[in-house]
């Protein structure tokens, strides 16, 4: 495998592990005032806010550490990418920067309706990011309008395509799903059941807008892809992952579910990756920018490279300690700061 | 307005308040660690509880500021390949390293070992919790350098070769070294410890006026940062003066702008280089800038020193002027910060690497409304951000230790039992 593919796989592992951390972060966010919300005995904790907390700040990393990769190992797709789509990235950015402001600063407020403004960002912060990427998502699927000279620029017509309102929208389900998720992993018994349930309905909804897609794309309205059979191969693992984490839920194996929700989160990251290789971003005629055209220089890969050896590794390290340092289900014996 | 002016708004605006929270974040950052350090290392129960206090404290106003700090730092990441796709272009190559190296090697650590600080009190052992206030210190100053080191190509560029138009590494050791880049990152870290210090001062003594009754805890913290405020100030006033020589080699226009003397023999010398425009920044406001920071600089350093002689018999809690002295000396630094910023970033327009790239030629094909929506947006959430942490942190610098949040645990209600882990 080349230098540069492994690079495009480390991006692609940055994303796809912002998308199943943050994924679940933004879930929580979206579900918080229904979840974990107790008027009478704790009105200013949320339950499910406290089972993100200790990782919440180790989550969001992961999407600045693939943007600093991608315009370290790939500058000329960084460039084309982001300002071509403008719209989306300054409305996730407004929602990381509302929602994450909201879940750091609620515990500071003293009233109840201070908590009631944050609570509002909270949700905003969770569901505009999770919708827009899921909207990224169906777009690089579909192919973007690439000009000639190389660049392109979303327009509305190009976000409201059935194709890809349906990923926004599957995408945003599925993050909630994975919320309930994590809630269910992680809180007491009595929210965990309730977070069950939730997921159950929010999976019923991922899998009819998801089969919205899947059917546009069959009728040649959707993703165009370049690697057909790849594409056909990680669908399907996305759909065998859904079906697993349902089976999961309602027999009650939460870990096993959450592990499937995990990989539905991950995969659609691989299905453009893989789905379009060698392209990185594909015009909607079927050509685009190859890995080639988009990767950095070769002395600056290879000195890139030195430092990714010696530092990937510490980073899954020590971000796998905080997992594990606070495992276990949240009760009232855990410092509650958010 | 032009797209290119309200890119530039966007960038000036957004960088100019992520400025503010980086300063007071790596100023408070490793006074929280020495306390942090000093509670665990104290033997004396009694004692040990005051600094555990004093740890919680500061500590959470310097998480505050961290949590407005890191939401607008987000935004600051995707600015470049938003706005100004000109530069990926052309040096893509050489600029994305340092910025990659940032985040991967600095970054991520920094925020994932907060997070573990933050919620580790009781529940990790002693060491382990303090060398986790130090990893976040540690990673937040490695942060700042790789940041300047990416900064200091956009004001000195090294170690690189033009082909077809296009930046190539060709020295990393000498973009890692450069002189734009390392000298200024001393700079501010002193600067960054000065506003820590004297932020720190500041509220302690107001807290002596208010007549405390945690007197062990204020007088220790007011002596730490008056101690690091009178020190890291008079030396930041210096490294500041040994930026001139880079500034002169470096950057002519800028040095012959805030030496007010040859600006249009420049002028006229860089016409016949680059070719015809205007390669003079704006002139008033980058003097008004350095003359700002300097008087204030040099006052504080003055006001800290003299304070800390005050320490001796307790004159300064005991004479209320010179408490409130401190106290109002806290926005000062703040304002120098932001002065300094104009000086390094207005004084090099219109270039956006120097000599090679101008502002305008890196602009992204973005529409004029995107802009001027974005930017809107951007600065209505900016300010009312920092209004936010600036309510909060006084709020909570105003109630004292008895109202810290952060690290306190709540009583378990009889009979009541943890739940078993999950896994």
């Amino acid at each position: 495998m080349s230098l540069e593919t492994l690079w495009l796989a480390l991006l692609g592992l940055l994303l796809a592990g912002y998308f199943v951390l943050g994924g679940y972060d933004y879930g929580v966010q979206m579900l918080h005032p229904y979840l974990g919300d107790d008027r009478e005995t704790r009105p200013d904790r949320n339950a499910a806010l406290d089972a993100i907390a200790p990782f919440f700040l180790g989550n969001e990393v992961w999407l600045v550490a693939f943007t600093g990769v991608l315009f370290g190992a790939f500058p000329h797709l960084e460039g084309t990418l982001l300002s071509g789509l403008y719209p989306l990235i300054v409305a996730i950015l407004v929602g990381l920067v509302l929602g994450n402001a909201a879940v750091q600063l609620r515990g500071r407020s003293r009233t109840a309706g201070g908590r009631r403004w944050w609570d509002a960002l909270i949700v905003v912060g969770g569901a505009l990011p999770a919708l827009c990427w899921g909207l990224i998502v169906g777009l690089l699927l579909h192919g973007v309008p690439r000009r000639p000279d190389g660049s392109f620029h979303i327009g509305f017509d190009a976000v409201s395509s059935p194709f890809v309102l349906a990923c926004g929208v599957s995408t945003a389900l599925l993050f909630a799903a994975h919320g309930a998720g994590f809630v269910a992993l992680r809180s007491t018994p009595e929210l965990a059941e309730k977070a069950r349930h939730v997921a159950l309905s929010l999976l019923t909804g991922v899998a009819a807008v998801g089969s919205l897609a899947l059917l546009l794309t069959l009728f040649g309205a959707g993703a165009s892809m370049t690697n057909r059979a790849t594409s056909a191969v990680v669908a399907a693992l996305f759909v065998a992952a859904l079906a697993g984490a349902w089976w999961s839920f309602s027999r009650g194996h939460r870990i096993r579910a959450f592990a499937a929700t995990c990989c539905a989160t991950a995969l659609p990251v691989l299905l453009v990756g893989a789905g379009h290789y060698p392209y990185v971003l594909t015009s909607s005629a079927g050509t685009g920018l190859t890995i080639d055209d988009a990767v950095t220089d070769d002395a600056t890969l290879k000195i890139l490279s030195v430092f990714g050896v010696l530092v990937v590794p510490v980073i899954l390290a020590y971000q796998s300690w905080s997992w594990w340092a606070f495992r276990g289900r949240t009760g009232r014996r855990h410092p509650s700061y958010f | 307005m032009s797209a290119a002016d309200l890119a530039r708004l966007q960038f000036a605006a957004t960088t100019g308040i992520h400025w503010l929270f980086v300063i007071l974040t790596m100023g408070l950052v490793p006074l929280v660690a020495i306390m942090h350090t000093r509670a665990a290392f104290t033997r004396d129960p009694a004692k040990r509880a005051v600094r555990e206090r004093m740890t919680r404290f500061w500590g959470q106003l310097y998480v505050i500021n961290y949590a407005v700090g890191i939401v607008t730092g987000l935004v600051m990441e995707f600015q470049f390949g938003l706005s100004w796709s000109g530069l990926s272009k052309f040096a893509g190559n050489v600029f994305g390293a340092p910025l990659a190296l940032e985040t991967l090697i600095a970054f991520f650590a920094e925020s994932t070992f907060l997070g573990m600080w933050i919620f580790g009190w009781g529940r990790l052992r002693r060491g382990v919790h303090v060398t986790l206030i130090w990893l976040v210190a540690l990673t937040a100053y490695a942060s700042g350098y790789w940041i300047m080191v990416a900064n200091g190509f956009m004001q000195h560029p090294v170690g690189y070769e033009v082909r077809d138009g296009a930046a190539y590494l060709t020295d990393f050791g000498a973009l890692l070294t450069n002189s734009s880049a390392l000298v200024a990152l001393f700079h501010i870290a002193l600067a960054a410890l000065t506003t820590g210090g004297v932020f720190i001062a500041g509220i302690s003594a107001w807290h002596f006026l208010k007549g405390t009754e945690e007197t062990e805890l204020f007088r220790g913290s007011l002596r730490l940062g008056l101690w690091v405020s009178t020190i890291a100030s008079f030396f930041v006033v210096i490294v500041g003066e040994m930026q001139r020589p880079v500034i002169e080699r470096t950057q002519p226009m800028k040095h012959a702008v805030l030496e007010n003397s040859g600006v249009a023999e420049l002028q006229a010398r860089l016409v016949a280089e680059h070719g015809p425009g205007d390669y003079v920044p704006w002139q008033d406001t980058v003097r008004i800038s350095m003359d700002v920071m300097t008087i204030i600089g040099n006052t504080v350093s003055t006001i800290t020193f003299i304070a800390l002689v005050l320490l001796w018999k307790d004159r300064l809690m005991r004479w209320r002027w010179a408490s409130w002295v401190l106290v109002a000396t806290i926005p000062f630094p703040f304002v120098a910060s932001a002065g300094g910023w104009v000086v390094r970033e207005v004084g090099r327009q219109p270039w956006l690497v120097y000599g090679e790239l101008t502002v305008e030629d890196a602009l992204s094909q973005v529409g004029t409304a995107a802009f001027a929506v974005s930017c809107a947006v951007f600065i209505a959430i900016f300010l009312a951000l920092a209004v936010t942490n600036w309510t909060l942190i006084t709020r909570f610098a105003r109630r004292g230790p008895e109202a810290t949040q952060l690290g306190a645990t709540e009583p378990l209600p009889d009979g009541e039992k943890q739940p078993l882990p999950a896994f």
